[in-house]
């Protein structure tokens, strides 16, 4: 009875108290303001079909948000980023696991100030059975098999279509051609 | 004591998966979330607006999550809108990043993040947010030297 009892507390208990998983994180950092390393074993799961019911196909292939389900305590994270330096998201990279049980290393944002938890950059992803954990960085080779008509040099963003025909039109600062004009004359 | 213990199993979380959504109504600024929560391009108020437009739709074309930071401080992130519900990338949200909207919705609430699954953009004032005039662009490069 007793152990029940205990167990029974424990479970309320649980969700208050700040979990640690830190611990045996091997995240590089970022030296971003509120990063905390973290490496935690969750399902991946497409975050429209845990919340709505609205599912689709392997997860949308790295068109839908993609969430890390911590096996530890239920809590559906929120993964943002992958661990390329280059504007890449953690959707492409995770939609390769779809559905399966992983363990992610990365770093954690936890912002008091922007009032923000359970958000996270993805560094790497360690499969059940493997030796080594699979880098998060396939994301702009993923971008770049999708969009053959955009190969050449320099970064992804600045080939991608659809980027460069938004910014042909209203410009980089998004106000138009003509207060782009008026920024690089005072500017440069 | 029985009753006690099942009681407690009633009041833990812990088996909850789906959440229900609560229609809303909500104005605000289509961001890049992960600049903006994380800070790797400077404070919140320089990565929103016109200074951060470019790198907005890098991140969004990129699949980071697009969110909506209502008057508040309140950010949804955006799951669907309208039709689309490519929510890493998707045409909608690139086309909208760092405009100001009114989106009618549901939202659902888990584990601290509000998500927002947008029916129906009602009202699209293109960029208001001339944060350019303090910040220049974020980041610098953003806006190629012309003269290069």
């Amino acid at each position: 009875m007793k152990i029940a009892l205990s167990t029974a507390l424990a479970l309320i208990a649980a969700p208050l108290a700040a979990q640690d998983f830190s611990e045996g994180s091997k995240a590089r950092s970022w030296n971003l303001y509120a990063e905390v390393p973290a490496r935690f074993e969750a399902k991946v799961v497409d975050v429209t079909c845990e919340l709505t019911g609205n599912c689709v196909e392997d997860c949308g292939a790295g068109s839908r948000q993609m969430g890390l389900l911590r096996t530890a305590d239920d809590v559906l994270v929120l993964a943002m980023k992958n661990s390329q330096a280059n504007f890449m998201g953690a959707a492409r990279d995770l939609a390769l696991y779809c559905n399966q049980t992983v363990t992610v290393d990365g770093l954690m944002i936890e912002d008091e100030d922007l009032n923000v938890k359970n958000v996270f950059q993805v560094q790497t992803i360690l499969v059940d059975g493997a030796d080594k954990p699979a880098k998060a960085n396939k994301g702009s080779k993923l971008w770049a098999a999708d969009h053959p008509e955009a190969k050449g040099k320099g970064a992804w963003f600045r080939r991608d279509p659809r980027v460069k025909a938004i910014i042909a039109d209203e410009g980089y600062l998004g106000l138009g051609l003509e207060e782009d004009k008026t920024y690089a004359e005072e500017n440069f | 004591m029985r009753a006690f213990i099942a009681a407690a199993l009633l009041l833990a979380p812990m088996s909850v998966h789906a959440a229900d959504g609560t229609r809303v109504q909500v104005k605000g600024e289509i961001i890049d979330t992960w600049c903006y929560y994380s800070g790797v391009m400077g404070g919140p108020d320089a990565v929103v607006g016109s200074a951060h437009h470019t790198c907005a739709l890098w991140c969004s074309a990129g699949g980071i999550p697009v969110g909506l930071l209502a008057e508040d401080g309140t950010v949804y992130m955006v799951l669907k809108v309208g039709a689309d519900d490519a929510s890493a990338g998707g045409d909608t949200a690139l086309k909208l990043a760092a405009h100001t909207v009114e989106a009618d919705g549901m939202l659902y609430e888990r584990d601290g993040l509000n998500y927002l699954i947008v029916s129906e953009v009602t009202t699209d004032s293109d960029i208001v947010n001339r944060t350019h005039e303090d910040y220049g662009t974020i980041p610098a490069f953003a806006f190629p030297d012309p003269n290069k």
